[in-house]
């Protein structure tokens, strides 16, 4: 069966050390004020003990299933491959940047140097070829970051989906994305 | 900034910039004046040569707008020099593909229609000779050809509004109405425009019934155009929740709202009414005003598609 790459971030474990964002840089030669993943720190906030603490938020493509940028691609250059990663073709791009306006996750940008709309690719062209995992997962300190198949019951991914609760941002909009979040769940839920 | 995750100046919403709304803008200019120029070329009398200045200036007004606005959003592309892909790469489940392949044949059309009515100035004296054989065809086949186009026109008119509404995470574009809104306005402004053109250059020729009927025609779609603005916003109130947050934001944030309510609704929908219906019939029907109100109209036209361009990618709940 084809694989399905998704990801968990769990809110409980991480502590916005910024790690997987500096990894993401140099593994992706991400160039200078543009980032294809930032680790947002909300807070503090207060929990109801009068205790302090952090929200987290992982900024970057959430790898939707139904993707809004593919379908509004005129050129098809914006497209999910066989393992369910949505790329983007570079030679195909005309950078009419609909795809930039239709994500509703802010997860792209144009990359200065092609002009053409780049974003996370869980390390496709890098990492994950050679059977690696993406660079933010392996230097995670804490891992807060699970990668793995959604089509291998058995991948670490789904073992840790049937244990923790999660969730996906913007559900309602239908996109279905493959980026699950374990919400801090100290002081209550607030998704 | 200096938060430790670094800049978020990539996190602007506001992706698609002005010279798209201007494409907006002339795209439906020129299917407003395609439209109407076949509409008055099919009313009793008007179907034959010498041409009513009205359809004289539709006929140039539709060419040159699609292709002065295509020029704009050619260069506004990042990669203009890829804009070719365009042309021969489709998704058509995008609108853009849909909108590109309509142009494939709308483009071409208004242009038969532009030599058919000028045939005199462009194949018989001018240096279009060659093309006398097209331009027959253009005269012999004008109904057919005109239905094909009047059908593509309104294609082209709402496909900008499509455009935007088939992204589902701006509330304020995210809505059915908003391709009518667009068609309505495109073809209020392709009546103005063909309006001005018509009794400034071609006054002699322009048939004084036919601008009555033009600038009739319009205040009735300014109406309609009125009418679904309020839908929209009132829809937006009904849905609740984020939706309406943002329909309230639209409305009183800003600059952008002052320009909703100064330079579209008042200026480009109330003032041309209230004109309309305040001032005597000689001055209502004299040529000046004609003209000023086809002026007003046009600056109002602009300011709706600048407004829903931009108030609709920075308000998003
Ligand atoms: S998050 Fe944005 S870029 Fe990523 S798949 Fe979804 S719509 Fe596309
Ligand atoms: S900017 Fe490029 S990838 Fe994005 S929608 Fe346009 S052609 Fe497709």
């Amino acid at each position: 069966m084809a694989k399905k790459y998704g990801m968990i971030h769990d809110n409980n474990l991480c502590i916005g050390c910024q790690a997987c964002s500096v990894a993401c840089r140099s593994e992706n030669k991400i160039p200078e004020s543009v980032y294809r993943l930032q680790v947002w720190v909300n807070g503090p906030t207060e929990y109801p003990n009068g205790t302090l603490g952090y929200e987290y938020h992982r900024q970057s493509c959430v790898q939707c299933e139904n993707t809004p940028c593919v379908s509004v691609c005129p050129t098809k250059a914006s497209h999910v491959n066989e393992e369910g990663i949505v790329l983007v073709d570079v030679d195909l791009c005309v950078g009419c940047l609909y795809c930039i306006a239709a994500c509703p996750y802010q997860a792209r940008y144009v990359h200065p140097v092609t002009k053409a709309p780049d974003k996370c690719t869980f390390c496709h062209e890098s990492r994950l070829s050679r059977g690696e995992e993406p660079a933010c997962v392996t230097v995670c300190p804490t891992d807060a970051l699970v990668f793995g198949d959604l089509n291998d019951p058995k991948s670490k991914i789904n073992q840790v989906r049937s244990e923790r609760v999660t969730y996906r941002q913007k559900e309602k909009l239908g996109t279905s994305p493959k980026m699950f979040i374990v919400p801090n769940h100290k002081g209550g839920i607030n998704s | 900034m200096n938060q430790i995750w670094g800049s978020m100046e990539q996190y602007n919403t506001v992706v698609w910039h002005w010279p798209i709304a201007v494409y907006l803008f002339l795209a439906g200019l020129s299917a407003g004046a395609i439209i109407s120029a076949i509409v008055i070329k099919w009313m009793k009398g008007n179907d034959v040569s010498p041409w009513d200045g009205i359809i004289k200036a539709g006929a140039i007004l539709a060419p040159v707008t699609i292709g002065v606005g295509l020029l704009l959003l050619i260069t506004d592309l990042t990669r203009p020099l890829m804009f070719w892909k365009l042309l021969i790469h489709y998704n058509f489940g995008s609108v853009m593909t849909l909108g590109v392949l309509a142009l494939f044949v709308y483009f071409p059309v208004v242009l038969l229609f532009l030599l058919g009515v000028f045939k005199k100035e462009l194949v018989e004296n001018g240096p279009f000779k060659f093309l006398a054989p097209i331009a027959d065809l253009a005269l012999s086949q004008a109904k057919l050809i005109e239905s094909v186009t009047l059908v593509l026109a309104v294609g082209v008119g709402a496909y900008t509004g499509f455009l935007l509404s088939a992204m589902n995470s701006f509330p304020l574009l995210n809505t059915p109405i908003l391709p009518a809104l667009f068609l309505a306005s495109g073809v209020s402004a392709g009546i103005s425009a063909n309006l001005v053109v018509g009794l400034l250059f071609f006054n002699s020729s322009t048939n004084e019934g036919n601008v009555s009927y033009l600038h009739g025609l319009d205040v009735k779609v300014i109406f309609a155009e009125l009418f679904f603005l309020f839908i929209l916003f009132v829809g937006m109130m009904y849905q609740g929740g984020a939706t309406a947050h943002v329909a309230k934001a639209a409305l009183s944030t800003g600059g952008l709202s002052t320009l909703l309510w100064f330079g579209v609704i008042g200026l480009g929908l109330i003032l041309p009414i209230g004109l309309n219906f305040a001032l005597p019939h000689g001055v209502k029907h004299s040529q000046g005003f004609v003209i000023f109100n086809a002026l007003i109209v046009l600056v109002g036209v602009m300011a709706l598609r600048y407004y829903i361009l931009y108030a609709g990618q920075t308000f998003v709940g």
